[in-house]
């Protein structure tokens, strides 16, 4: 009997089934740690227990030093869409709505989701591996030594400034992909900037911009959340930190394609 | 009684790390533990202070305040020397609103010149030794007055000289807060000159307790051993198990 559940043991079902098993309880330990520190945040910033100095300084990181990579990511995205579709829409004699296809796609959609990509890029990925550098360096048990909560230190201020930050990211970048749209479609299919920006009105809803800002708070924290969470249980050294940074990025996209996937259905369904 | 721990049981992943594992360390007394690399040591420390949680035991402490000061001295490399010293007294809750900005650079400044590091506030970890990083590390731990001072291998990757003057320093810190302090090393420099009593640990238990002078004295087969550094003898390396 003893043989023959080692043999089984040394199966490859059964090294499929208990990887597929690990890879499935993993999943649910890392979704409790996320929801329970997001709790905790949250209880945090309830008692005002907020590190305005920190706040300022994490504020800077995500909008001013993530700006470059948005506004190009965003703005060369919109070149994309807008030399795909311009000059076939002026071709079929539907110029006048190339204004409102970019705008409405850029507002609800392209805007918002490609910052959340590029700030999990850019910030998301470095709030992982510095956080998981101090735990690692043990910086974090000296935090907690300290009889200071490293939730309030390092998650409260990070969280406020994704949360923040990502909506004005996400207008300037918006802007910028409306205006890239704009200088496409004139140089591909000849349309002019008056007839562009006279339909790009015509697409800009207050519902919109407000399903737009939301998304773009819901993004921001959720970033910053899974990035803290991710370097805060990192273990080992350097392939931890590596490990942590990866799964940030990996959760990060898969959580704000869910935010998107549910602000879709519930506003535009 | 400063630091008390009683019958300690600590598991990871079905190894017991720490079996069974009791002492007491009074105020004004250092205890040195020793022991093979992975024999618990640390993790004795963390229990102490409250990083990890014990399966059954007790660790009863007097109150006020443990500090730690880290192997490799786990300073903030994002703050400089004095708000890495000052990080207790800014951040903590029962202490935040107690000192002005003035009262903090005083303390930093005082606890600074304890560990002979005056004038070095606006310097950043990544800019000093490792010597230096460790006694700042001194200078973070003591600034919160604490009762009891645990230090994990404070002098490991110093040269000597480095580690006499940290082993000066540990004594000194220990004259100057009379706190109970537990020391980990491998190293008899650090065990003779700043211990008062040193345990053994192999394999999670106490195979030895006793002076530092007892230990040398080589009676026993396993201090001696550890203190002739050789391969022959009842404790086995890992590879060995």
């Amino acid at each position: 009997m003893g043989s023959l559940q080692k043999y089984y043991k040394q199966s490859a079902t059964y090294k499929i089934f208990t990887g597929m098993f690990n890879e499935f309880t993993d999943f649910l330990d890392t979704l409790g740690k996320i929801t329970l520190n997001g709790i905790d945040v949250v209880k945090f910033i309830l008692k005002g227990q907020i590190e305005k100095n920190e706040v300022i300084a994490q504020c800077y990181r995500f909008g001013i030093t993530s700006l470059p990579i948005t506004l190009s990511i965003v703005g060369m995205t919109s070149i994309i869409v807008a030399s795909q579709v311009a000059l076939e829409m002026v071709k079929q004699g539907g110029g006048n709505f190339v204004g409102l296809l970019m705008t409405i796609l850029i507002v609800r959609e392209v805007g918002v989701i490609m910052s959340g990509f590029a700030i999990i890029s850019m910030i998301g990925s470095s709030l992982a591996s510095e956080i998981a550098t101090m735990r690692v360096t043990e910086q974090i048990d000296a935090i907690e030594v300290l009889k200071v909560n490293p939730i309030r230190y390092l998650f409260v201020p990070r969280v406020i400034a994704g949360m923040l930050m990502m909506p004005p990211v996400v207008v300037i970048a918006s802007a910028v992909g409306v205006i890239a749209g704009a200088v496409t479609s004139n140089l591909t299919s000849g349309l002019g900037y008056r007839s562009f920006f006279d339909s790009a009105w015509l697409g800009i809803y207050m519902k919109d911009l407000c399903v737009c800002l939301l998304k773009a708070v819901c993004f921001g924290g959720t970033i910053a959340l899974i990035s803290c969470s991710s370097g805060y249980y990192a273990k080992g050294g350097a392939k931890g930190v590596g490990e942590a940074t990866n799964k940030a990025v990996v959760w990060s996209f898969v959580a704000i394609v869910i935010w998107d996937m549910f602000f879709a259905i519930a506003f535009f369904f | 009684m400063s630091i008390e721990v009683k019958n300690l049981i600590k598991t990871f992943e079905e190894k017991r790390v720490i079996d069974n594992v009791s002492f007491k360390v009074d105020n004004g007394e250092t205890l040195a533990i020793v022991g093979f690399s992975g024999s618990g040591k640390s993790t004795i420390l963390k229990l102490i202070c409250g990083l990890i949680t014990p399966d059954s035991g007790e660790i009863i402490t007097s109150k006020g305040d443990i500090a730690m000061v880290f192997q490799y001295s786990a300073l903030f490399d994002s703050l400089n020397v004095a708000d890495n010293i000052a990080f207790a007294l800014r951040e903590r809750k029962d202490l935040r609103n107690k000192y002005t900005e003035k009262e903090i650079k005083n303390i930093v400044a005082e606890k600074l010149e304890l560990v002979g590091l005056k004038g070095i506030e606006r310097k950043f970890p990544s800019e000093l030794s490792g010597g230096m990083q460790k006694r700042v590390s001194f200078a973070r731990a003591i600034v919160t007055e604490p009762n009891s001072i645990l230090y994990d291998e404070p002098t490991s990757g110093l040269d000597p000289i480095s580690s006499t003057l940290i082993e000066d320093y540990i004594v000194r810190l220990k004259e100057e807060t009379n706190a109970a302090s537990v020391v980990v090393t491998h190293q008899m420099s650090t065990i003779t000159r700043t211990a008062n009593r040193v345990i053994m640990l192999y394999d999670g238990k106490i195979v030895y307790e006793g002076t530092p002078e007892e230990m040398l004295k080589q009676d026993n087969g396993y201090t001696k051993q550890f203190v002739t550094a050789s391969l022959e003898g009842p404790m086995k390396m890992l590879t060995e198990n």
